[in-house]
């Protein structure tokens, strides 16, 4: 059974929004919601990073622990998702949440919560698979047909991955290798393994032996 | 520009990264010498990878780094939340279950004392006269207030333990209709709830700072096991420490509830877990500190249950209870004959009248 992650290459990133924007418009999230959110941290000084972060589909997860009303399921891909017709707002998940995922629309006055929204990892709800009740409630379910969360799909230096968590750990680790470990692999050239400037920067790993 | 929010411990982190930081250097130097022989190019300078400095300051446990982001929303620079799972395991461990055990403890000491001791009686039965101990002011405050908490303590009771309660009985598609009525209903009331205890405040703290005989009255346990019943005033000494109770956690749930209820004033989500955990325990010590109030104003103690409903209370039990209050009204001439009572409320149409003859139940 696939266990699906998301993983964000913070040597990647170049903070652009566009998996942002790529949610946003597949899943015509509510108002005032996204469920992606890219952070930068130490913005504007060396060292900077950025990462984009949505819901991390937990193997425990927080949310589903606390949620009152107990509304959480895991999916056989292990994606963790949640049923909006149970849901009562009242916005624990996202007290428990590390990442910060669930998100409300405000509805009321007062600013009183509406029913929480969350990345589904492009994979829908409860309903039937892309029913229109489906996709009005949470949006496109993408892995029904076959395809990854388009946040992914839409990245265009492959920072944002998402798949299963070994094939994706594997990219990854496959990145590492070739960057090398010392002080100087970070940096566009270490991060698009381009080998000379590697090379001159007297940089180790795998990639500064290729041409 | 640079508006990095840093955290509240950011010297410690500044000092504990530079102390890893020279850590790592102090390794490097250790293997250079290793690294120089089996170069035959420049060897490359060692520097720490600022990456890796990074992670470990967001993934560190004290406080959150914060970054910044293009999306608006509470906490929405923080990458990881780091209390979230530390609220999780105190709500869902330790409040959940020890609610339950508090509860449910108080709830059968209070059977099994009653079981056994069969509650206070009036030991010189009725004398037929009267006292007034509350004002028609003051009943209607006690009542809104305890109708106002019991509502608040059941809504918010079902929102706390419903999960491990509730949906084993009633499924998942009941128990949130119940929840979703249950945190409206919490949400329209709560405020209320504070004007209750301001009211209670006002009315009765001239009558709960504490006086002669509290501490002869605490130490006997108000003759609960027994022995010759200790001395009072208007309140006794557990009544006071109700009174305190209810005033200040009271004003504690009051006041969270509205942190929680009224999100924009910005309150984070560190501020609201604290809320959250405040407004939980407090509850569940104020529901059980209910429990013995419910007990001893009816089936514990005879005839105190009067008080509450016409105001007046029979003289036997107060001088029982409430000695030194009983001997002031009797100075004053302040005790009522029954009959004259009687006709005045029957004249007043008054609901909640005395009883005519002794041990009736009084009319709804
Ligand atoms: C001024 C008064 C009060 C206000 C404004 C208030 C407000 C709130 C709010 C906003 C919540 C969060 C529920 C949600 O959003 O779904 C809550 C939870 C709760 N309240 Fe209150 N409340 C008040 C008084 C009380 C009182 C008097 C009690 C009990 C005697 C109580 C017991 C609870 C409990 C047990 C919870 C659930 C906590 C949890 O699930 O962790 N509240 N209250
Ligand atoms: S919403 Fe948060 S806690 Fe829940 S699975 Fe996603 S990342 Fe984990
Ligand atoms: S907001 Fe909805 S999903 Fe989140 S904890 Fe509350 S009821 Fe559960």
């Amino acid at each position: 059974m696939a266990r699906m992650k998301f993983l964000c290459d913070a040597e990647r990133c170049i903070e652009c929004n566009a998996c942002v924007t790529a949610c946003k418009n597949e899943n015509e999230v509510p108002w005032g919601i996204n469920r992606r959110r890219v952070v930068t941290i130490n913005d504007g000084s060396p060292g900077e990073r950025s990462l984009s972060v949505a819901c991390m589909h937990c193997s425990d997860a927080p949310c589903a622990a606390v949620c009152p009303v107990d509304c959480f399921y895991t999916t056989d891909d292990g994606v963790v998702l949640h049923d909006k017709d149970i849901c009562i707002g009242c916005g624990y998940c996202f007290y428990a949440c590390p990442f910060g995922a669930p998100q409300f629309p405000t509805t009321g006055a007062f600013g009183s919560r509406g029913k929480m929204d969350k990345c589904t990892f492009c994979a829908g709800g409860p309903e039937a698979d892309n029913s229109s009740e489906e996709r009005r409630k949470y949006g496109s379910n993408r892995l029904a047909e076959g395809k990854l969360p388009l946040c992914a799909e839409m990245c265009a230096t492959r920072a944002l991955l998402a798949g299963d968590g070994d094939t994706v750990s594997n990219i990854f680790r496959e990145r590492v290798t070739w960057r090398g470990s010392s002080g100087l692999t970070w940096g566009w050239g270490v991060a698009y393994s381009k080998p000379g400037l590697r090379r001159g920067r007297g940089v180790e790993g795998k990639a500064a032996g290729k041409d | 520009m640079n508006n990095n929010k840093r955290s509240l411990t950011a010297h410690q982190d500044d000092f504990f990264s530079v102390v890893k930081a020279l850590l790592v250097i102090v390794l490097l130097l250790s293997i250079a010498p290793q690294a120089l022989a089996a170069g035959d190019a420049e060897p490359a300078a060692k520097v720490v990878n600022p990456g890796a400095e990074l992670w470990r300051e967001v993934r560190q446990r004290e406080a959150p780094v914060a970054g910044t982001t293009q999306v608006a929303g509470m906490d929405s620079g923080v990458l990881i939340n780091i209390r979230g799972e530390q609220w999780r395991t105190f709500r869902m461990q330790q409040l959940i279950p020890a609610a339950g055990a508090l509860l449910g403890g108080v709830l059968g000491i209070i059977v099994l004392f009653h079981l056994i001791k069969r509650g206070l009686r009036l030991e010189l039965g009725r004398s037929g006269n009267y006292l007034l101990r509350f004002k028609e002011i003051d009943r209607v405050l006690h009542w809104f207030v305890a109708t106002i908490f019991i509502f608040l303590a059941l809504t918010g009771l079902i929102l706390l333990t419903g999960r491990v309660v509730l949906i084993p009985m009633v499924g998942h598609d009941v128990f949130s209709v119940i929840a979703s009525a249950s945190k409206e209903g919490h949400n329209l009331f709560g405020p209320l709830f504070l004007l209750g205890v301001i009211g209670l405040f006002i009315r009765f703290v001239s009558k709960n700072f504490p006086g002669k005989g509290d501490i002869g009255w605490l130490l006997k346990a108000g003759g609960m096991f027994g022995g010759k019943h200790p001395s009072a005033g208007f309140f006794n000494a557990g009544e006071k420490i109700w009174f305190w109770l209810v005033i200040f956690i009271g004003l504690t749930l009051s006041a969270t509830g509205l942190i929680l209820e009224f999100p924009f004033f910005g309150q984070d989500r560190l501020i609201i877990e604290l809320s959250l955990v405040l407004h939980g325990v407090g509850a569940v010590l104020l529901v059980a500190g209910l429990f013995g109030h419910i007990y001893m104003g009816t089936a514990g103690m005879e005839a105190s249950l009067e008080s509450m409903t016409s105001g007046y209370v029979d003289a036997n039990w107060a001088r029982q209870h409430h000695d030194q209050w009983a001997e002031a009204c009797e100075a004053e001439g302040a005790v009522i004959a029954g009959e004259e009572l009687a006709k005045k409320q029957r004249l007043r149409g008054t609901k909640n009248r005395v009883p005519d003859r002794p041990a009736a139940e009084e009319g709804q």
